[in-house]
Parts: structure tokens; sequence; C-alpha cells
């Protein structure tokens, strides 16, 4: 694609985003909307840009970051080895498979109340809801991608005399590294959606709880400043591992 | 006719529920707390709740707002996504949108959609419509981008109009990635149902969930827990259902979808 092509393209992307904050200014512009209700852009925008070089609000940042990054880490490391067993071994899928399919569908946010009844308000049971939600994707990208390995590499590792335990770790797991990426990455969004909702719906501390104080309080514009700043982190953290993944990449063929 | 394997494979499912809930009932036994009830306990508290008049009432407009919610977004996203995987055009307009909608979590907008457009059906129809759009535009997107293009050349060669061959080539064809898209928008609505009920706490299944909680009914709250997941794990196997008749010729590639949360 030559870069006169790839500009109009880029701009005609940036068009429905620059008309949306248009339409939304002009909605407060010409007093459609009370300006309590919907504040314009340029002061949300702004109150943003000030909450984030506030001590207080980073502080709740890093509370939500801490409670998704220990999910998300849970989730990862659960959904590559039980993804991984379940590809290797006959018997651990004959096991894991009923169960991901009675679970997966299984609306993982009603499990929130007996959560907090089990392991408390604090960070324990987020924790646990975002392990539990992001867990799935990436268990079953990570046992597709196992399952799909091109049965000749295995049978050449083999060949060559590789004992079977090994096979599994650097022949099967490498393969498998662009479908487990892939999982990753959705359950990396759906964690930052996750600890968010739990936070909102009870939390003392986050950004969710933020929301919460905002709405209980009429403030709009503080309502809207935690929502972007957890969907900023969530594109922040899409693009961080899109980078990984084209590291890790750089050998395959098609990324 | 039905294969000795999918009796077995439907069985194994009802296995793994009974397997479920055996380690549940155990763990309750071992931990022996009045706020984690047995199994058994949650399973007697079902009928209660069913039986309860307002309950009932609560819960089948929660599934009433989800279906006109999905049913919604169904009729604006499969459209655009099928436009949008024949035109890079429509596709390069809408798709930085999309990413930048894909990470904000469409519950949390309740209490904001709330404050515009008050506390009634609107605003939980909403939620979950901009739930379920997502998925099924990008499925819909993949599913039109992959048609040979070859049956649309035949298409237009034997005078389709672009209409008709949207409609007669590309939609068929897509309709198994269609159909994917739907099944996890499926379970997204009711995940965005029961997620925007438990934060608007004002009706509904999520509400009945944590007003229980809040009484210390804690039989309650897992009776509520079973239903909702019944409720979710039955609705995805209708739907698994309907898709296997619709579209019998195509293979599914994965037998669960990767995106459900």
């Amino acid at each position: 694609m030559n870069a006169r092509a790839l500009t109009s393209q880029v701009l005609l992307g940036i068009a429905p985003i620059a008309l949306l904050i248009g339409l939304w200014q002009a909605i407060d512009s010409l007093g459609y909307a009370p300006l309590s209700l919907l504040p314009p852009p340029g002061l949300v925008f702004a109150r943003l840009v000030q909450q984030l070089f506030t001590g207080a609000f980073q502080q709740e940042i890093g509370v939500t970051l801490l409670r998704l990054f220990a999910g998300f880490s849970i989730a990862v490391i659960l959904g590559v080895g039980i993804g991984l067993a379940a590809a290797a071994s006959p018997s651990v899928n004959a096991l894991v498979r009923p169960i991901v399919r009675v679970l997966a569908p299984l609306p993982k946010v009603a499990l929130y109340p007996a959560l907090l009844l089990l392991l408390g308000f604090g960070h324990a049971s987020k924790v646990t809801l975002v392990a539990a939600d992001a867990l799935f994707p990436i268990l079953l990208s990570t046992y597709y991608g196992a399952s799909m390995v091109e049965q000749k590499l295995v049978w050449s590792a083999m060949a060559a005399g590789t004992p079977p335990r090994q096979v599994l770790f650097k022949v099967v797991l490498p393969a498998a590294v662009p479908s487990i990426l892939t999982g990753c990455r959705i359950g990396l969004v759906i964690s930052c959606i996750v600890v968010f909702l739990a936070e909102m719906i009870t939390s003392s501390d986050g950004l969710g709880h933020l929301l919460v104080t905002a709405a209980r309080t009429f403030q709009a514009v503080d309502m809207f400043v935690p929502l972007i700043t957890i969907s900023l982190l969530g594109l922040i953290l899409n693009a961080l591992l899109q980078a990984v993944r084209s590291y890790l990449l750089r050998g395959f063929p098609e990324v | 006719m039905i294969s000795a394997r999918a009796i077995l494979s439907r069985s194994a499912s009802l296995l793994a529920c009974l397997g479920l809930l055996g380690i549940w009932q155990i763990g309750a036994l071992i931990l022996n707390t009045e706020s984690f009830p047995t199994a058994l306990e949650a399973l007697r508290a079902i009928p209660s709740i069913l039986g309860d008049k307002e309950a009932l009432i609560n819960i089948l407009a929660s599934l009433r707002r989800m279906a006109v919610g999905f049913a919604l977004a169904l009729v604006v996203s499969i459209p655009l996504g099928l436009m949008m995987g024949r035109s890079r055009a429509i596709a390069s307009f809408f798709n930085p949108l999309l990413m930048i909608i894909y990470p904000v979590p469409k519950a949390a907008l309740m209490p904001i959609i709330m404050l515009w457009l008050g506390v009634g059906d609107i605003a939980k129809t909403l939620v979950i419509f901009l739930g379920v759009s997502l998925p099924v535009i990008y499925h819909s997107f993949q599913g039109a981008r992959a048609v040979e293009e070859k049956m649309l050349w035949s298409g237009a060669a034997m005078g389709l109009s672009a209409l008709q061959r949207m409609i007669r080539i590309v939609l068929p064809a897509a309709l198994p990635e269609i159909l994917t898209g739907c099944r996890t928008g499926l379970v997204l609505a009711l995940i965005t149902m029961i997620t925007s009920e438990m934060i608007a706490r004002q009706s509904g299944a999520g509400n009945i969930l944590f007003n229980a909680l809040d009484m210390g009914q804690y039989d309650t709250v897992f009776a509520m827990i079973i239903i909702v997941g019944a409720m979710g794990i039955g609705l995805d196997a209708a739907f698994e259902n309907l898709r296997g008749r619709l579209v019998r010729w195509s293979e599914p590639r994965f037998d669960i979808p990767l995106s459900f949360s």
C-alpha cells in the first residue's frame, strides 16, 4: 500500500471519532443537554489530565492495576498449563473438556456474590473473578493452538530422539505461541473490563469505585474520567501485548 | 440419527455438572460455615424463588430486555459487519472507532446512561445492545471478508445487483461465522444484563442476587447463581443446536468460541 492510500485510510478512520466528539460538543453548545448531565468534551479531558497528575488518583489506578495483573497472571498460568495438558494427554482432555464446556458459557459475574461470601470484600474476591473470566479464552486458545501443531514436526523431533516430555516444551509450546498470545489479548481486555465492573459492584477503592462515588453525587465529569481511564489502560495494555507479540513472533511467517 | 459419540458427549456435560455440584457439596460440608450453604440446600431454595411471583416477574422482565437488546443488536450489527467486510472504505471508516470502544466496560455505562434516560427499560436495553454489538460486528466482518471472490464475480456476471449479491452470496457464505458471533453475543447479553443490574440495583435477576446477599439469605444467593448459570448454559446449548441445524454444511472450526467473558 502506498503512503497516499495509507494517509487517506487514516483520515477516514479518524473521521467518525472526530464526528462523534464534534457531535458531543455540538449537543452541549446548542443547549440540547444540560451541562450537568453531559459535560463538554474539553472539560472532561482537562479534568482527566488534571486527575492523572494527582497522587490520590494515581493510587486508585495502582490498586486497579494490581488486581488486574494478579488476576490476569493467574489466568495465564492456569490457562496455558491446563490447555497444554489437555492437548498433550487424552485422559486430561476427557476430564477437562466437559468441565470447560459447562463453565465457559456460565456468566462468571454471577459467581461474584459467592466469591464475596467466601473470600471477603478485599482483593481476593476481585482477583479471583478476574482470573475466572480471563481463564477461558487463554485456556481454549492454548488448547486449540497446541492441538493444531503440525504432526510432522512432532514426529521429526521424536525421530531425532527428543523424549516425549521435551517435545511438549520444545516443539508444541513454541508452535502454539501465536494462538496463546491471541488468547492472552482477549483475556487482557476482559480482565480490564471485569476488574472495573467488580470494583463498581462493591469496593472501597479503585477506578470503578470512583465512578460509583461520582454517580452517587451526580458529578457527571467525574463519572467520565475513570471510565475513560480504564478504556485507555485497556488500549495501552493491548498495544504493549501487541509489541511483545511482534517481538516474540519475529520469525513466524504470518503474524 | 444420534450417534453414540453425541450421546457420550452430552452425558459428559451432564456428568461434569453433577461433578461440579458434588465438589461444591463436599467443599461446603468441609468448610461448614453459614455463609456457604451446600449444593443441596441451594438447589432446595430454587423452587421458592421460582414460585415467588415477584421474583419470577423480575427475572422474566430481565430476560425480555435481554431478548430485545440482543435482537436490536443483530439487526444493526450484521449488516454493518457484512458491509465492512466487503468494502475497504467502510472498514477503515469504522475500524478505529470500534477499536476504541472495544475496551470500554459496557455495563459500566449504566450509571451514565441512567442519568440521561432514567431507570427504565430503555437504559437497560441500550446497555445490552452495546454489549452484544461488537462481537457480532467483528464476526460478520471476518465472515464477509473471507467470501470467495470468484463467487461474487460469477454473481455479478449473471447480473446480480450489489444488494442481491450481498443477500444471496455474502450472507449465506458468512453465516457460520456470523452465528459464532451471535453465540458469543448471546452469552454476553446475559452477562451484561446481570452486571448492569448488579450495578444499578433497581430490579432484575442481578438485583435479587445482591438483595439476598445484603439480607443474609445465603441459600437464595447460591440458588440464584445456579439459576443464572443454568440460563447461560441453557441458552448457549439451545443456540448451538439451532446453529447446527442452520449451517449443517459447515463444520465449526472450534466447538467453544474463544471470546466468552
